[in-house]
């Protein structure tokens, strides 16, 4: 590109387009953390169901979720790595941080909360209901719809929880995970495939 | 009346770097180079031109022991960016 170059006001808009474009068209999610967490959710979710349904281990079944802590970790060096590598960032990324890093602490404090005063099965519904928020403001923010259909799914979800008796409400995870964060990580594997190769 | 385009801003790569960093919250010199397929050289020098007329910050720092230049746009480039643009579209009608 010639600095000198002479521009028409025509050149100037199509410039001005085109450079807005070539920014904004960078896919830099590659749906790594959301099938992380998808697949560890899925798993734990069977795991702990099938440990309440087919052995006396009872409360202590719980104990599985425990492995989400070494997912943390593994998201904390990973993200730390991907910002060493990053070579912009946009107010989206940022954004999209945010919502993420909200839906965290709410977890985390209505886990605690729940677990004290409600029920267990009321904190599954809640945690369908909070899974929807994220994942439906992220699809919003990138204009990603698998992630926007996704919430909506989870959503959906809590409302049907109130119908599920007892255990087989962990069992609801299953699909929140699929819609949410396992479909649209593998879409979003694809697409960040596709923008590196071409 | 037509106003005047901003002779900082109308010029192909200074363009095409303040349209990139107007998209973004900041860059680093090798991704502005990559997007705009521009020499190392000319780059450093349209980027300082941006600096001195106040429309661009730069910050030069090492990372991981190499050098690394990050790019961000300025209030007054913002306003410049957006006058420049208005200029266009009144010679343009717009």
């Amino acid at each position: 590109m010639n600095a000198s170059e002479q521009l028409s006001a025509h050149s100037s808009l199509a410039l001005i387009e085109s450079m807005i474009n070539k920014a904004q068209n960078r896919y830099s999610e590659n749906g790594t953390l959301y099938l992380i967490w998808g697949w560890l959710i899925l798993v734990c979710a069977a795991i702990h169901y099938g440990l309440l349904a087919f052995t006396n281990i009872g409360p202590n079944a719980g104990y599985i979720w425990m492995l989400t802590i070494v997912a943390l970790i593994y998201q904390a060096y990973y993200l730390s790595v991907k910002e060493k590598k990053e070579t912009v960032k946009t107010y989206t990324d940022e954004m999209i941080g945010h919502v993420w890093m909200v839906f965290g602490i709410c977890m985390g404090l209505a886990s605690f909360i729940l677990l004290k005063l409600g029920t267990w099965q009321l904190l599954y519904a809640c945690i369908l209901l909070f899974y929807g928020i994220p994942t439906f403001l992220t699809g919003a923010i990138m204009r990603f719809n698998p992630l926007k259909m996704g919430g909506i799914i989870c959503w959906a979800l809590a409302v049907a929880s109130v119908f599920v008796p007892s255990k087989e409400i962990i069992l609801l995870l299953i699909p929140a995970v699929i819609a949410a964060w396992i479909i649209p990580g593998y879409i979003l594997r694809a697409k960040y495939k596709q923008s590196i190769n071409g | 009346m037509f106003k005047e385009l901003d002779p900082i801003l109308h010029s192909q790569l200074r363009l095409a770097v303040m349209s990139l960093l107007i998209s973004v919250k900041e860059a680093e010199f090798t991704f502005i180079r990559e997007k705009t397929n521009a020499s190392a050289g000319n780059l450093s020098v349209q980027v300082q031109k941006l600096k001195d007329a106040g429309y661009i910050e730069v910050v030069k720092q090492f990372k991981d022991n190499y050098p690394q230049t990050t790019c961000k746009i300025t209030p007054e480039g913002i306003q410049a960016f957006e006058e420049y643009v208005k200029a266009l579209q009144q010679y343009l009608k717009v």
